[in-house]
């Protein structure tokens, strides 16, 4: 024991002391926010400012209806917008945006040639033709620049459809009144049998999903980090005196330790600058992040974490015995990023059928078990003798992964400069 | 007692037998020489004495015990494959290195310390060893080997890439050492450099002990049967003589081996009668001769 803490303490401190950890550091929350936050800032609809649209139809109050619709629809957005930014949690338009909408009767090919002509020139934003043939033949053209923004066109939709129907209804002689009742959109709110709410599936959503991805992100980068280390001591050749006094076990467990550490030394630092960068929006969104973030959540987060992570850098550090350079390494590794790679891939499966047969096995398998079981807890608890088996399974694979790297490592040293072949390695582990 | 024991160990990997049906054992505060050419099996040997890897049968004993893990706190090794953590400091380095040995922080710390005086390299104490020359590193590693003053130190080609400052500087260690009673083990493919300082050797070729004892026995069982003569005027008179075996004429003097049985002082009287002789010295012969002499039966 006493070596594998010397040997995890030396690992550490020499990686801890590098530029490289301190630029590290730095620059992957900064490329994450980059991430995260430049895609939906670009994206966003409701950002690029004000909008002029032209409502076309044959009767002056159908225009005008779909043109009241789109109005009340834009004002709800922009009210939601200024609530949501009491709450930094969901990810809203920065920005309400004005909406101009004039009504045309003119329905004649010229006029619907001369506005199109506008759109082109960039005088108008949109058109919307609803003469009585669209109608008849119930699709309505739209006539836009951004043909393919389909967030902005769906809604648009929405609110022609609406107004369409509110027509329809006022025909039939329903007052105002009764017509906003019929139209208006009910909520369906989803529960376990308990009874409890699961507070905002989206928001859930996307908590796992980046949870998983700081999972996923750091066992990549830090089992490397792992190889490295391994590679690192028969590039030095400082390994033969290093087995001349610990067992290849615990040079395996100690550099695993120590590069672990690194990693959550570095998470530390990241999680820290967080909580006092944003410590105030924090608490004042609390109402929305209870519920979502649990605290088993925090606790499972923090189990998968370490044994996913100590579970891969076995593999990083049994390819990085293997090999005698990084060049060599590199046709290996993808062996170890393929199960975290197909974990990824059926996670959306999971989170939305929790208790399916592959969510419950994968979450139980050992390799992509760190990332799904992990998931599943975050939408749903799973019954604890499966939360229970998949940590034993990890841990039984851990630790005979160390054993077999650690035989891989010393026969390792019998043959420099050469890369060994698969019945080779078989052939090691019955030598030591 | 014997600090180490090796009894009929066997060591093979695949079909090639690394070392086979070896035995020796080396007498506590000796030095021992291991000496053969390459790939004879010396490191092959060396790593089963340090654990690195288990014989396929027989039994190493150290110490007077059964050979187990914590017994290698008490042992220096110095691997032919030299290497140091290339980023780390000096004195870092050592302490680490010193701690896994048993050592405490504080104790290794100064021990470094004081090594580095003796071997004149105390003011790189802070330096990474990368910007280290070869020859310091190769000290810094002489150091590792014995800063946790090992009772049972195994050198494996010490003297390889030294310059002569530097293999005297360890020459002077090693004996040291000895006076200090520490049992060494040397094993080297460089016969005459250890010839100096060993008291008792094995030769191994191919994997197996071809000759082994006390150094003196062992040049005393193969005589003196070489002269070096040197002499102004003819040396017809080595040409045809039944007296002499072979001989190789370097110029300066002559090195002759004399025929099995042949008197030197017959050898003496007839090159008297002919030249004029400066210098006839009866040789021991070199371990190299020995080993080629033995080698050259097995083989044959």
């Amino acid at each position: 024991m006493h070596n594998i803490f010397l040997i995890a303490r030396r690992e550490y401190l020499e990686r801890i002391r590098t530029k490289s950890f301190l630029i590290m550091t730095i620059l992957i929350p900064l490329m994450m926010a980059g991430f995260l936050l430049g895609p939906s800032f670009l994206m966003n609809p409701m950002s690029r400012g004000a909008r002029h649209l032209v409502v076309v139809a044959s009767r002056t109050q159908t225009a005008e209806t779909i043109r009241h619709e789109l109005t009340k629809a834009q004002e709800e957005q922009n009210k939601q917008i200024a609530d949501s930014k009491k709450h930094s949690l969901k990810r809203t338009p920065e920005t309400p945006s004005d909406l101009t909408l004039d009504v045309d009767t003119n329905t004649s090919a010229e006029e619907r040639a001369t506005l199109a002509k506008k759109v082109r020139d960039k005088q108008l934003d949109g058109v919307i033709w609803a003469s009585d043939e669209a109608l008849a033949e119930e699709k309505i053209p739209f006539i836009t620049r951004d043909t393919s923004s389909f967030i902005q066109n769906a809604s648009i939709g929405i609110g022609v459809d609406r107004a369409l129907h509110r027509e329809a209804l006022k025909a039939k002689g329903l007052s105002d009144q009764e017509i906003d009742k019929v139209l208006k959109r009910l909520d369906v709110d989803p529960q376990n049998p308990a009874g409890a709410g699961t507070g905002d599936p989206q928001v859930t959503f996307i908590v796992s999903f980046i949870m998983v991805m700081i999972l996923y992100m750091s066992v990549l980068l830090y089992g490397i980090n792992v190889m490295r280390a391994v590679l690192d001591e028969k590039t030095s050749r400082i390994m033969e005196v290093m087995l001349s006094v610990s067992r290849p076990n615990e040079m395996m467990a100690g550099k695993i330790l120590g590069v672990g550490a690194v990693g959550l030394t570095q998470i530390g630092i990241w999680i820290t600058t967080a909580v006092v960068m944003m410590g105030g929006n924090l608490v004042a969104s609390g109402g929305q992040l209870k519920g979502i973030i649990t605290w088993q959540m925090l606790a499972a987060f923090a189990v998968y974490y370490l044994l996913g992570f100590a579970l891969y850098s076995t593999f990083y550090a049994a390819i990085g015995a293997m090999v005698n350079s990084e060049q060599e390494a590199q046709q290996l590794q993808f062996l170890a990023v393929l199960p975290l790679a197909a974990s990824l891939g059926i996670m959306f499966n999971v989170i939305q059928y929790p208790n399916s047969t592959i969510a419950v096995w994968a979450s139980i398998f050992p390799l992509t078990s760190p990332l799904i079981m992990f998931s599943r807890i975050a939408v749903q608890i799973p019954s604890p003798w499966q939360i229970g088996l998949s940590i034993v399974v990890m841990i039984a694979t851990i630790a005979g992964m160390v054993l077999l790297c650690g035989r891989i490592y010393r026969v390792g040293i019998l043959m420099y400069g050469k890369k060994p072949t698969l019945p080779e390695i078989v052939k090691w582990l019955r030598y030591a | 007692m014997y600090t180490i024991e090796l009894n009929s160990v066997r060591k093979s990997y695949d079909q090639f037998v690394a070392v086979d049906n070896l035995s020796f054992n080396i007498e506590q505060g000796a030095v021992f020489g291991l000496l053969g050419p390459n790939g004879a099996g010396k490191t092959s040997t060396i790593r089963m004495m340090i654990g690195i890897t288990a014989p396929d049968s027989g039994a190493i004993r150290m110490f007077g015990q059964p050979f187990h893990r914590p017994q290698l706190q008490r042992v220096g090794y110095l691997p032919e494959e030299r290497g140091l953590y290339k980023k780390m400091k000096v004195l870092e380095q050592l302490v680490f290195l010193g701690e896994l040995h048993g050592m405490s922080a504080d104790n290794a710390r100064q021990k470094a310390a004081e090594w580095c005086q003796k071997l004149e390299i105390a003011e790189k104490l802070q330096n990474k060893v990368e910007e280290l020359s070869k020859g310091m590193q190769q000290k810094i590693q002489f150091i590792a080997a014995l800063l946790h003053d090992p009772d049972f130190v195994i050198m494996d080609e010490p003297f390889f890439g030294l310059d002569p400052v530097n293999a005297s500087l360890l020459k002077d260690v090693m004996l040291e050492l000895k006076k200090q009673g520490k049992t060494i083990l040397f094993s080297t493919h460089r016969m005459d450099q250890v010839e100096k300082l060993c008291d008792s050797i094995c030769l191994i070729n191919k994997g197996a002990a071809v000759l082994q004892g006390g150094l003196k026995q062992i040049k005393a069982r193969y005589g003196k049967s070489n002269i070096q003569i040197q002499y102004d005027g003819n040396g017809a008179f080595l040409e045809g003589n039944p007296l002499v075996g072979s001989y190789n004429n370097y110029g300066n003097y002559v090195e002759v081996r004399l025929a099995p049985g042949a008197d030197s002082q017959q050898l003496l009287k007839m090159a008297t009668e002919r030249s004029r002789i400066n210098r006839f010295e009866l040789m021991e012969p070199s371990l190299e001769e020995i080993f080629i002499e033995v080698v050259g039966k097995t083989d044959a």
